[in-house]
């Protein structure tokens, strides 16, 4: 059997975490067809990603010690088929490229990129970035995204992780147009299905016996919901540590919490920016074609959707966030009522050892022994005689 | 030579190779069209790798330089510079003006008008790889001594790291039965610098300014300054805690005649440990790092720059902070060896030692990543003891 790599790397906001759940979840059906995803943890590829790339990630970077260098390893060992995905490889820079490339050795490598239209990937991405601790207003993030200059951070990532034709550059240059695979997301309105055939079609899953059941999934919020985690950022993030943030914030309020109101305007862009992300895909696609790589989909996916109703997360009104604002406050007492049974658990577990403590020194002879002891720490040849008498008995304590 | 003239791949080689020769040529100054295509040749580094090179060659041709293997050991530090990851969540390696460009990606720049922060996510990176090489350095322990007095330290982390380890290297470790609590106090201000200064030498933390809002803004004090719960922690009760606000004393209060004076790292070195934390961290285990960390506590080099102090804005928060401490210091009635005080804030004019800054200066910080770099000294001469 020839030895393959599918490597995916990208883009954010396409569908990659419930394509890493699936094959996580059915690694040992993928095994028995000699395809291999090497993960011990969801996270693994993402881990290995961070390691590549020496890229600190609010303490999580310190589990990601040596990731790549083992996933690597596992590529290399594997006789048929490996599958590496993570969707933040798309940041790597030409040298990280080179490397991670060298370091999957002789298997003929495939590179694998989803990417979604831009009038679909901007609001997204800005809501990703509030959803990581950022305040930034939704009318400042496309001017900042629109600085050609890209001198901000914000800006920086986004180009870096979005532009399709550039990170296909980075990544496929050195690979033949047919062995670098770009799968477009369908339109909005398509069959549901329709993007994991095209994910099934590409990395030959096609007839496998996979559970497809969604149980992991990064969901989107709507317009007023996203408004308030942000204005709820402007009062947390400089008080709040990223390891609380995660689960507090993150978690409770924005995927448990407010993502549930389905019923919420989405967000979409405004009529002039709008054209302007159109006009923009216009110009990748045109550049894409000549390129001549394997298309899954169409590159016409890529040119987005026609302008709708744009809802101003920016002018959102104090009526509009009081329903999610009261959501986020029941959410976060019923998290609190939580915590506060695990502490009142731990209390409980704690005053029963120390009762057991309490007995076991309730002995007289335990209190003329601890009488003598504390009359003997008292003096440095007293502390001398005890320290002896530890050690002939063998303790410390 | 202009940055908007578009020049032939040859030419980027033909700089790459000079400046992995030595050379000090900024890219702008560098008209050799060079001779070769360079498409057989691997990828560019960014302008930070190469605009780093440059002022490490700079750096180097103004110090005095052992000969010898002098040409393979620059050559060495060249690659590695230029396989240097810039690390963290900046700019995608930088292209070089007037390189021929597909129009995607990060817009070209002069490598000379990189910031002193793109470069320094270089230098950190190349400073964390030869500390993880280095490894930590020994740790001084002797023999227990058994007439010792029991003490755990808590208080100003610089002084109790300090302190901490030296007792260890003279038989006298930290803990044991019963020990006395000694709360190391002292201005507030000073606490909450020494506090993130030690951070920046231990797991990393945010930047000064970022840090200290975190706790302005939550009204709280970091675990280690806030002296009464620290002495509550580690369940002190009142005969058997000291409060010492008095640094000279503290010496008799744990046995011993005489303690070091702790050495009190510069902005610059804090910030770049800081940095360099930040790359240890994704390259050893997190047990391994506080040891490594010290390691280079120990031998970064002096600069002369003063440590980070607390700025003006701060005063009121801080000043209202040390009373409340002092407040909940005295109603507990832990016997304090000098002044509660004491731990009032001080103003400027009573500072010892160089006035430091209460901004951190990219460029001081990375001067001295690239002195580090250049100058291997740090790294291999013996443990230093301060």
């Amino acid at each position: 059997m020839s030895r393959r790599v599918l490597l995916h790397v990208g883009c954010p906001k396409t569908g990659t975490s419930y394509l890493q759940d699936v094959l996580f979840r059915n690694q040992p059906v993928l095994r028995e067809h000699d395809i291999l995803y090497p993960a011990d943890r969801f996270d693994a590829h993402f881990l290995a990603a961070l390691d590549l790339m020496t890229l600190p990630w609010g303490g999580i970077e310190t589990e990601a010690v040596g990731a790549w260098d083992r996933l690597a390893a596992e590529v290399r060992e594997w006789h048929g088929t490996s599958i590496v995905s993570h969707e933040i490889f798309a940041r790597a820079t030409p040298t990280q490229v080179e490397r991670a490339l060298a370091s999957l050795g002789d298997a003929e490598v495939h590179l694998v990129l989803s990417a979604r239209d831009l009038v679909r990937q901007i609001p997204a991405e800005w809501q990703e970035n509030v959803k990581h601790r950022s305040h930034i207003t939704y009318a400042r993030f496309l001017d900042t995204i629109r600085d050609p200059g890209r001198e901000s951070r914000i800006g920086s990532w986004f180009w870096a992780v979005q532009e399709i034709p550039d990170i296909l550059e980075r990544w496929g240059s050195s690979l033949p147009p047919e062995r670098v695979h770009l799968v477009t997301l369908p339109p909005p309105g398509a069959d549901r299905g329709e993007l994991w055939r095209r994910f099934s079609r590409t990395f030959g899953l096609d007839d496998l016996p996979l559970d497809l059941t969604a149980e992991r999934e990064n969901p989107s919020l709507g317009v007023p919901e996203t408004s308030l985690l942000r204005t709820i950022n402007e009062r947390v993030t400089s008080i709040i540590a990223p390891p609380d943030y995660r689960p507090l914030v993150r978690e409770t309020l924005a995927h448990q919490t407010l993502s549930r109101s389905v019923a919420s305007a989405r967000l979409g862009l405004a009529p002039e920016d709008h054209a302007w992300a159109r006009g923009l895909s216009e110009r990748w696609i045109g550049v894409l074609a000549e390129r001549g790589y394997d298309v899954v989909g169409s590159l016409d996916d890529l040119l987005g959707p026609e302008a709708g109703t744009f809802a101003d997360p920016d002018s959102a009104t104090a009526d509009q966030l009081l329903p999610p604002a009261l959501d986020a406050i029941s959410a976060l007492l019923v998290e609190g009522a939580r915590l506060r049974a695990v502490e009142e658990r731990l209390h409980d577990e704690l005053r029963e050892v120390r009762e057991e403590l309490d007995r076991a020194r309730a002995t007289t002879v335990y209190r003329a022994r601890r009488k003598v002891v504390t009359t003997l720490e008292g003096s440095p040849a007293g502390r001398g005689s005890l320290d002896a008498y530890r050690r002939l008995r063998g303790r410390k304590g | 030579m202009t940055a908007g003239a578009t020049r032939p791949a040859g030419s980027v080689h033909g700089w790459v190779d000079h400046l992995r020769a030595g050379g000090t040529t900024p890219w702008l100054e560098w008209t050799d069209p060079g001779a070769t295509d360079g498409s057989a040749r691997g990828a560019v580094p960014g302008a930070q790798q190469l605009e780093l090179l440059r002022r490490i060659n700079l750096a180097r041709e103004s110090s005095a330089q052992p000969r010898g293997d002098h040409d393979r050991e620059r050559t060495r530090l060249a690659d590695r510079v230029l396989a240097a990851p810039a690390a963290g969540r900046g700019k995608a390696d930088l292209p070089l003006a007037g390189t021929a460009s597909t129009g995607f990606g990060a817009r070209p720049v002069d490598p000379a008008t990189v910031s002193p922060h793109e470069l320094l996510r270089v230098a950190s990176t190349l400073l964390a790889d030869d500390l993880v090489a280095l490894g930590p350095d020994p740790v001084r322990r002797s023999v227990a001594r058994p007439w010792r007095r029991r003490f755990r330290l808590v208080g100003d982390p610089l002084v109790v790291a300090a302190v901490r380890e030296h007792l260890l290297g003279r038989g006298r470790p930290e803990g044991g039965p019963r020990p006395f609590v000694v709360a190391v106090g002292g201005p507030l201000d000073d606490l909450l610098a020494h506090t993130w200064t030690q951070r920046c030498f231990e797991h990393g933390s945010r930047p000064w300014h970022d840090w200290l809002r975190f706790w302005r803004e939550r009204d709280q004090l970091p675990a280690r300054v806030d002296l009464d719960d620290s002495v509550r922690r580690w369940g002190g009760r009142r005969p058997f805690v000291r409060v010492v606000t008095d640094l000279d004393q503290l010496a008799g209060h744990l046995g011993v005649r005489r303690l070091p004076r702790a050495r009190v790292p510069g902005a610059d070195q804090a910030e770049l440990a800081r940095r360099v934390s930040a790359v240890v961290g994704i390259r050893v285990p997190v047990v391994e790092r506080p040891a490594l960390m010290r390691t280079l506590q120990r031998r970064m080099p002096d600069s002369g720059v003063g440590p980070v102090v607390v700025p003006a804005a701060e005063h009121e928060w801080v000043a209202s902070s040390a009373e409340r401490m002092a407040r909940r210091l005295t109603r507990a009635g832990y016997p304090v060896v000098g002044d509660l005080a004491d731990l009032a804030p001080r103003a400027a004019a009573d500072r010892p030692g160089p006035a430091g800054p209460a901004r951190v200066d990219g460029q001081q910080v990375l001067d001295l990543a690239i002195r580090m770099i250049v100058d291997p000294g740090w790294r291999t001469e013996r443990s230093v003891e301060r």
